[in-house]
């Protein structure tokens, strides 16, 4: 009964709002509206949900004291201190902005900073035309980083200014972008939609049964 | 000396990364900037709109990716305003409230739109696509108030807005998948225009929904920020930042060249 119950309510809700979107019928809009506003009101609990598992999982890391566990302290510490300030007082409060602006924006626009030195590191040891595929995806990739910043085409137009065209490398970057990319996104965007539409069908039958947690 | 070039610490390439930034940085340099036609017309598009326009500015993303964002963000506010198209500012991301609110403030002190009748901001509410879809019914079921907790029906550019039925254009400043989700809910089902500026990591995504006409225009990345600032003929961070990624991108292109000219010289030689 505890799986048949949300098979059920899965089954009952998909069907009934795949078919709203079939019939512009003001009784079939009305149960469109109805649902979408309860899913509304269901959806920040999912905020809850996610804070609850975090602070489980932290919780378990420091009772079974694996590495590092020290910093699921930190954890609990920065919800804490939001929580405290945001609740009560609002998220325009000015300690909440502040924290914001000179924690969260420096410590996350470090985090991606550090990508610009990992990628040259990276670029250096590891892109070698060992390959033909390696030899084109090396040249396609200079082409697009080249071609995507001002200084290719100064270069181009310059050192290359004998060619009979202007703007080489960010036309030719335009050209891989609109063309082999645009392809090739098409096909993993079909393909992951006629993926998505298998899947809901499995679940809407009760085929695929996951996400109710647990084995089965 | 070629195993030691191959086998370079790579402190030393942290140390030229860090010098390819302050270098440019320093130094009052000016590349010629080409703006490309994805740019291009998301900028005529929002030239063409008649004053008293209202457009949708989603602030979908977080501190990690505003320095790409946020230039192309003040660049399209200012555009707004002084065409006299009022902005309706929301997110997906609940770290966005607080850069959306924070941006529209600075580019409406800059320009003297007035809050509730040149822009509102409204905020953030949980469920992406729920949200999506429920502000193509009505707006005001999503968002009952702004974000400064003030009720819509009190805010007199709102009062003639209920539904993307009086909206111009969404643009989606994203760093994941929220434009396709913009897209999938919006345009498709409510057949809203939308526009997109995008991380430099996700423009290649974008580039299908551009040949289909489900974006209008498309902003890529600070190249992208940098060609819309030289559109406005107002130079701003887009400009100076796309100077300093012009020479990152270079020393990266220059070291992948001589990784593979002492990968060759090397094979040749156990050859």
């Amino acid at each position: 009964m505890r799986r048949q119950v949300p098979l059920i309510l899965c089954f009952v809700f998909g069907v009934v709002m795949m078919l709203t979107q079939f019939s512009p019928h003001s009784f079939s809009q009305g149960i469109y509206e109805e649902v979408l506003s309860w899913a509304l009101i269901i959806s920040p609990f999912m905020l809850v949900l996610g804070t609850v598992t975090l602070i489980q999982t932290h919780v378990a890391r420091i009772r079974r004291r694996t590495e590092h566990w020290q910093y699921s302290f930190i954890i609990f510490a920065g919800i804490l201190l939001m929580v405290v300030i945001g609740i009560p007082f609002g998220p325009q409060h000015p300690i909440f902005v502040w924290l914001f602006n000179n924690v969260q924006v420096p410590m996350d626009a470090t985090m991606f900073s550090l990508l610009a030195f990992f990628i040259a590191s990276a670029a250096y040891r590891a892109f070698r035309a060992r390959t033909f595929e390696a030899s084109l995806l090396l040249v396609t990739a200079l082409i697009v980083m080249l071609g995507n910043v001002p200084i290719g085409d100064l270069f181009w137009n310059t050192v290359l200014s004998g060619l009979p065209w202007d703007n080489g490398l960010s036309d030719t970057k335009q050209w891989i972008l609109d063309n082999p990319n645009l392809s090739a996104r098409r096909g993993i965007i079909l393909g992951v939609s006629l993926g998505a539409i298998s899947q809901s069908i499995r679940i809407l039958l009760g085929i695929e049964r996951s996400y109710l947690g647990g084995g089965d | 000396m070629l195993e030691k070039l191959m086998d370079i610490d790579r402190r030393i390439i942290f140390i030229l990364v860090v010098l390819a930034v302050i270098i440019p940085t320093l130094l009052p340099i000016n590349l010629p900037i080409s703006v490309s036609a994805p740019t291009r017309q998301l900028h005529d598009y929002i030239n063409a709109l008649p004053a008293g326009s209202t457009i949708m500015l989603a602030f979908d993303y977080g501190p990690a990716s505003l320095a790409e964002l946020n230039p192309m963000a003040k660049a399209l506010l200012k555009q707004c305003f002084d065409k006299d198209v009022r902005v309706i500012g929301i997110t997906l991301a609940p770290e966005g409230t607080a850069m959306g609110s924070t941006l529209i403030q600075e580019i409406a002190d800059e320009t003297g739109a007035i809050d509730g009748e040149d822009y509102v901001f409204l905020g953030y509410r949980p469920g992406e696509e729920l949200v999506i879809l429920g502000m193509g019914s009505d707006i005001a079921s999503v968002f009952e108030t702004d974000y400064n907790g003030k009720p819509l029906a009190d805010i007199p550019m709102m009062t003639n807005v209920t539904n993307y039925d009086q909206i111009s254009l969404l643009i989606d400043l994203a760093s994941g998948s929220s434009t396709e989700i913009w897209i999938t809910y919006a345009n498709v089902r409510y057949n809203l225009q939308i526009a997109a500026g995008v991380t430099g990591v996700i423009i290649s995504q974008m580039y299908p929904y551009l040949q289909t006409g489900q974006l209008i225009g498309l902003i890529s990345g600070i190249a992208g920020a940098a060609e819309y600032e030289t559109l406005l003929d107002a130079p701003a961070k887009g400009i100076l930042w796309i100077n300093i990624e012009s020479f990152v991108h270079l020393l990266i292109a220059g070291l992948v060249v001589i990784g593979n000219i002492a990968f060759f010289v090397q094979r040749r030689k156990e050859e």
